[in-house]
C-alpha cells in the first residue's frame, strides 16, 4: 500500500479518560478484531498495568479502514505509554507518527497529563485531533473542555470531534479526520533505508521483537542491516505488522510501521530510539532525536533474607530482558549486606520494578530511600554524578551541588489553591504561573526539584484535594542547591541505609524526625543506644534507646533446663532477622520506616 | 551398698494431681482422680524399679507438682514408704515436699515429718484475698497463716514460701505489704516470682486477647523494691528469685542450676544422667499404660553436647549469686568485657557473676552464651 494511503498516528490522554476504550472502538469499526473477539482494555497486557489503569507497552496496531473518498487507508495506531517516566520512550513513538488524537473527558476537563502529553507531541510537531469524549455522561460539560482546550492548549476549539467510546458515537467522525486531518508520511530523501526503533520486547522462542517505522527504503528478510549507535550488524530473519496478530510481510517500505525480527539476544542491545540502515548501502546519518537513556532515579534493593542474593540477581536479570531501561549493579551496604543499586526512569517505573519483584518473582525486598542523580563540581575542576548519598564526595572539596529539576503542572480545585502553594513551596517549588481551568479549577505550574516529588508529593495532592487534584512534569535540567548530606548514626556508627542528600534548609528537621522515628522502631537492648542525626560532622538531633530494664524470667524450676535454653535460643534466632550495626540489632521495620518519613 | 561413683545424688517426683487446676499455671496437672491414683503411685515405684535403685542415692529429695499434698495421708505414707523400701537414704540430707495451704493438716505434717520430709515449700503467692481469688487460688490468706503455723507446731524447721508479683491489679503497696508479712513469720526460704504469661495457661490466653495487660516498668519496679525487702531483712538472694537464711538455700535446686544429675519420676519429669536429658510423657494415663508396659515413660530425649553444657552451666550458673568460674567464658571474653564495663558483671578471685543490674537482666545476657 502505498505511501499517500497511510496514516501513523497515537492517542494521548489523562488516565481513565477513555484511550483504551477508544483504541478497541477503533479497531471494531475498522474489523480488525471482531466483538466477539474483544477482550476488555486489548492492548494492555500484564495484569499490573491493568490493574494500574496505565499502559507501559503494547504493540502497534494496522488497521485498514475504507474512507468516505473510496479508498482503503492503512492506518497504523501507536501505544505511547502515558506516563512521564517513559517520556524518552513516548517521545520515539511520537517521533513515528504524524499525528495524536487527544483525548479529553467531557466531564472532567483538561488534566495535569493531558497538558504534559499535549506538550510532547507539540515538541514533535504531530498534527492534533482533539476528542472530546464521554458526551453522554450527565455531568459533561463540552462548552467548559472547549474552552480549556482553547485557552490551556492553543487547540482550536471547533475541531474538536465529539464522540462516545462506549457507545460508539462519534468513531466515524475520529477515522475520517485521521485520515483528513493527518498529514500522509513525508516524501523520503533518498532510498537508504532509515528505519526508527521506538520499542522492543523479549519473545522466549523468537528474540528480540522491535517495532520500528520505516522513514526510508525498504526492509526485507535476508537483508543484512546495522544499527547506527553500536554499529552492530544482523540479519533480518522476519519483517511484518500487527493486525493485531503478528503477520509477516514480503517488506516494509517508506511510511510503514511494524516489527522486524533479527536474531537479536537482548533489548539491552537494541536501544530504543537508534536507527537500523542497510549493512552495504546505509544512510549518512542517522534519525535525529536518539538519546541513551539514563535512569533518573535510583534506590538500593536488598534481599530481607541475605541468603536470597543469588535469586534476586536471577530476577533482576529477567526483568532486565524486557525492561532496557532498568539498570542494577550489584552494592554492598554495611547495614543491609549486599544487594543491588537500581536505576529506573521515574518513580512508577521504579514501583513497578519493585512490585514485579515482589509479585513475579516472589522476592522479600527492602528498597532504600530513593535518590535522585546529583552533579557535584569538585574543587579541583572534576564533575561527578552522584546516585547514592553514600558515595557523596567530602563536603571540603565540593564546590557546588546540582540537583534535577522538573516543570510540574498541578492541577486542583479553586479552594485548594492556598494549600497547594503552601505545599510547593515546602517542597522547595517555585510556581511560576496560575491558571484558571474553569469556574472550579486552577493549573499551577511550577520548577521543583525532582528529590522532593520523589516520595509523596503525589499522595499529598490527592488528601488535600479529596482525590480531585493531579500532578504531571516534565524535566528541566539541572540547578544548583544548597545540598547536604544528611548521615544517620547509631553509637556513633553511620548508617549508610539512612543517609540522604537533603536541602539545608531541611536537613535539620528531618534529621530529628528520623532520630525520633528510629528511636521508636529500635528495641531496648543490654546496653543503652545512641541515636544521632549529623551534617558533616555536626550534631543535630540526638535521641537514646535506653537499656532495657528487665529482662528475665523468674521460674526455673523442675529441671526443665532444656525449655528454659530453648526459650534463649528462639530470642536469639529473632535477633538474627535484625540486622547487627555493631553491638545494636536493628529490626528491617526501622528500614522501612525511613523509607516512610519525609 | 557398693555405688558407683557416678551415683545419682538428687531425685525429683512429680506428682500431677492438683485440686483445682490455677490459670497462670504451666506445670503438667490435672485435677484429681482416686481411681488414677493408687495406679501412678504404683507406676512411679515401678519406674523406680526399672530404672534401678541402685543407681541412686539421694542426697536431696523434691516431691513437686501439680500439688503433692493433695495425696492423702495413707497415699503418701504408700509412696514414702516405697521409696525408703527402695533406696539408700543415708546421705539424705533435704527432702522438699510441696504443699498447697489448702491441703495442709496436722495428721499430713506429722507423717511426713517421721517419714523423712524435712523442708515445706508451700504456695502462699500474696496475703490478700482479692489477688488469691485473681490468681485462682483455693486457699485464702487465714488458711496460709494457720498452715503456715502447723507445719510450724509440727516441727518443720525449714520451710519455703512462694510468693508472685506482677499479678494484675497488684498495686507496689500490696506488695510490699505481702514481703512484710511474710518476713514477719521468719520462713527460711522465700522464693519470690515475677508472674510469667506462660503459653498453654488462661493467663497468656487473657493477655493474648487483651483481658489482662503487663506492666513490664512496674514488675522491674517490683522487682528492685523484693530484693531491697529481702536482703535488709536479712535474706541474700542467692539465685534470681530465690533468697533464703544463711545455710538454708535449697540444695536440690541448686543441683538442677549447677549442671548436677537428676532423675525425675512421674508423668512430665525430667531427668539429666551422664549427658541425656528424657522428659516423661506429660499424661498420668499415658504415664501409667507405658510404665506398666515397657518400664519407661520417656517421650522426649536428647544428648547433651559439650556446647550445651557449657551453654547450660554458663545460663544457669549465672542465675545463682554465686556466678561461675571465669574460665567458663573464656571463649566469650569480648561480650564480658563489654557486659562489664556495662556494670552488669563482677568479677572477683576466679568467678563471675551478675551484678544486681545485671540479674534484672539476666535472658538477655543469657542469651549471648547459647
Amino acid at each position: 500500500m502505498g505511501r499517500l494511503l497511510t496514516r501513523n498516528f497515537c492517542i494521548i490522554a489523562h488516565i481513565d479518560h477513555g484511550k483504551t476504550t477508544l483504541s478497541d472502538r477503533l479497531l471494531e469499526s475498522t474489523g480488525t478484531i471482531a466483538e466477539r473477539e474483544k477482550q476488555d482494555q486489548l492492548l494492555d497486557s500484564m495484569d499490573l498495568e491493568r490493574e494500574r489503569g496505565i499502559t507501559i507497552k503494547a504493540h502497534p496496531v494496522t488497521m485498514n479502514y475504507s474512507a468516505k473518498d473510496g479508498q482503503t487507508y492503512r492506518l497504523n495506531l501507536l501505544d505511547t505509554p502515558g506516563h512521564v517516566d517513559f517520556s524518552y520512550e513516548v517521545s520515539r513513538s511520537l517521533a513515528a507518527c504524524e499525528g495524536a488524537i487527544l483525548v479529553v473527558d467531557a466531564a472532567q476537563g483538561v488534566e495535569a497529563q493531558t497538558v504534559a502529553n499535549v506538550h510532547l507531541a507539540l515538541k514533535q510537531g504531530l498534527t492534533i485531533v482533539p476528542v472530546i469524549n464521554k458526551i453522554d455522561l450527565p455531568n459533561a460539560d463540552i462548552p467548559t473542555v472547549r474552552k480549556q482546550l482553547e485557552e490551556i492548549l492553543a487547540i482550536p476549539a471547533d475541531e474538536a470531534i465529539l464522540a462516545s467510546a462506549k457507545t460508539g458515537l462519534g468513531i466515524e467522525e475520529i477515522l475520517e479526520a485521521i485520515v483528513a486531518r493527518i498529514p500522509a508520511p513525508p516524501v523520503q530523501t533518498d532510498e537508504k533505508l532509515r528505519n526508527l526503533i521506538f520499542d522492543s520486547v523479549f519473545d522466549i522462542y523468537r528474540g528480540v521483537v522491535a517495532y520500528s517505522r520505516v522513514f526510508s527504503g525498504a526492509m526485507a528478510p535476508g537483508q543484512a542491516v546495522r544499527l547506527m549507535s553500536t554499529g552492530k550488524s544482523y540479519e533480518v530473519k522476519e519483517v511484518g505488522i500487527f493486525t493485531p496478530k503478528p503477520l509477516a510481510q514480503e517488506t516494509l517500505q517508506e511510511g510503514d510501521v511494524g516489527y522486524f525480527i533479527a536474531n537479536i539476544k537482548s533489548t539491552a542491545e537494541i536501544k530504543i530510539g537508534d536507527t537500523l540502515t542497510e549493512q552495504r548501502n546505509p544512510a549518512p546519518e542517522p534519525l535525529p532525536g536518539f538519546q541513551e537513556i539514563h535512569p533518573m532515579v535510583f534506590s538500593g534493593i536488598y534481599p530481607i533474607n541475605t541468603a536470597d542474593f543469588e535469586h534476586l540477581k536471577t530476577a533482576m536479570g529477567k526483568l532486565q530482558i524486557n525492561d532496557s531501561a532498568f539498570v542494577y549493579q550489584a552494592e554492598n551496604s554495611v547495614a543491609l549486606g549486599y544487594g543491588f543499586r537500581c536505576g529506573f526512569l521515574g518513580l512508577l517505573h521504579m514501583e513497578i520494578v519493585q512490585e514485579r519483584l515482589r509479585r513475579e518473582f516472589d522476592m522479600d525486598i527492602i528498597a532504600t530511600y530513593p535518590s535522585v542523580v546529583y552533579e557535584v563540581a569538585q574543587t579541583n575542576g572534576e564533575k561527578v554524578e552522584v546516585d547514592n548519598p553514600a558515595h557523596l564526595p567530602d563536603p571540603s572539596v565540593i564546590a557546588e551541588i546540582r540537583e534535577p529539576v522538573v516543570e510540574c503542572f498541578v492541577m486542583c480545585p479553586n479552594e485548594n489553591i492556598g494549600d497547594m502553594m503552601q505545599l510547593i513551596l515546602e517542597k522547595r517549588g517555585e510556581v511560576q504561573n496560575t491558571e484558571s481551568l474553569d469556574t472550579r479549577r486552577v493549573m499551577l505550574t511550577a520548577v521543583m526539584p525532582l528529590n522532593e516529588i520523589l516520595v509523596d508529593f503525589n499522595d499529598k495532592i490527592k488528601s488535600l484535594t479529596h482525590g480531585y487534584g493531579s500532578m504531571d512534569y516534565e524535566y528541566a535540567g539541572y540547578r544548583a542547591a544548597d545540598l547536604v548530606k544528611l548521615d544517620m548514626l547509631v553509637n556513633s556508627e553511620p548508617v549508610d541505609a539512612f543517609s540522604s542528600i537533603v536541602h539545608r534548609d531541611k536537613a535539620e528537621g528531618r534529621g530529628r524526625l528520623l532520630a525520633a522515628k528510629l528511636k521508636e522502631v529500635i528495641p531496648q537492648q543490654l546496653f543503652q543506644v545512641s541515636i544521632q542525626a549529623a551534617i558533616g560532622g555536626r550534631i543535630i538531633a540526638r535521641e537514646n534507646v535506653s537499656a532495657l530494664r528487665k529482662n528475665v524470667t523468674a521460674k526455673c524450676y523442675g529441671g526443665d533446663i532444656t525449655r528454659k535454653r530453648k526459650l534463649l535460643e528462639k530470642q536469639k534466632e529473632g535477633k538474627k532477622r535484625m540486622k547487627a550495626i555493631g553491638k545494636v540489632n536493628i529490626p528491617q521495620e526501622a528500614f522501612i520506616e525511613v523509607l516512610k518519613t519525609s | 551398698m557398693n555405688l558407683e561413683p557416678t551415683a545419682i545424688r538428687h531425685l525429683y517426683v512429680h506428682i500431677p494431681f492438683c485440686p483445682k487446676v490455677c490459670p497462670y499455671c504451666s506445670f503438667y496437672k490435672e485435677a484429681s482422680d482416686r481411681n488414677k491414683t493408687q495406679a501412678f503411685l504404683d507406676a512411679v515405684l515401678l519406674e523406680l524399679d526399672t530404672f534401678g535403685p541402685d543407681q541412686v542415692q539421694p542426697h536431696t529429695i523434691f516431691f513437686g507438682g501439680g500439688t503433692p499434698s493433695a495425696l492423702s495421708t495413707r497415699q503418701l505414707s504408700y509412696l514414702i514408704n516405697g521409696l525408703r523400701d527402695r533406696l539408700d537414704l543415708s546421705a539424705l540430707r533435704e527432702w522438699t515436699l510441696e504443699m498447697n495451704p489448702a491441703t495442709v493438716s496436722e495428721e499430713k505434717a506429722e507423717l511426713l515429718l517421721s517419714l523423712g520430709v524435712n523442708r515445706i515449700s508451700m504456695g502462699v503467692q500474696a496475703w490478700q484475698s482479692d489477688l488469691l481469688v485473681r490468681l485462682g487460688r483455693v486457699h485464702s490468706a487465714a488458711q496460709a497463716l494457720r498452715s503456715y503455723q502447723i507445719l510450724r507446731r509440727a516441727g518443720f524447721k525449714r520451710i519455703n514460701l512462694d510468693l508472685i508479683f506482677g499479678i494484675p491489679g497488684q498495686t507496689p503497696a500490696q506488695w510490699q505489704e505481702t514481703l512484710l508479712q511474710t518476713i514477719n513469720l521468719g520462713p527460711e526460704h522465700i522464693s519470690a516470682y515475677c508472674l510469667t504469661y506462660e503459653e498453654d495457661t488462661e493467663f497468656f490466653r487473657q493477655l493474648a486477647i487483651g483481658q489482662l495487660s503487663q506492666n513490664e516498668f512496674q514488675d522491674a519496679d517490683l522487682f528492685e523494691l523484693t530484693m531491697d525487702t529481702l536482703i535488709r531483712h536479712g535474706y541474700s538472694q542467692y539465685e534470681i528469685s530465690n533468697y533464703a537464711q544463711p545455710g538454708e538455700e535449697c540444695s536440690h535446686n541448686l543441683a538442677y542450676w549447677s549442671g548436677n544429675d537428676y532423675l525425675g519420676l512421674g508423668p512430665s519429669a525430667f531427668s539429666t544422667v551422664s549427658g541425656r536429658r528424657w522428659q516423661n510423657v506429660a499424661n498420668t494415663s499415658r504415664y501409667v499404660e507405658q510404665i506398666e508396659r515397657d518400664g519407661n515413660a520417656r517421650e522426649f530425649s536428647e544428648s547433651l553436647s559439650s556446647e550445651t553444657k557449657l551453654s547450660e552451666k554458663i545460663v544457669f550458673g549465672l542465675r545463682m549469686n554465686r556466678g561461675i568460674a571465669e574460665e567458663l567464658v573464656m571463649p566469650w571474653s569480648a561480650n564480658i568485657k563489654d557486659l562489664e564495663s556495662a556494670g552488669y558483671l563482677r568479677r572477683e578471685a576466679g568467678t563471675i557473676s551478675l551484678s544486681r543490674s545485671g540479674r534484672m537482666v539476666a535472658d538477655a545476657i543469657g542469651e549471648l552464651f547459647v
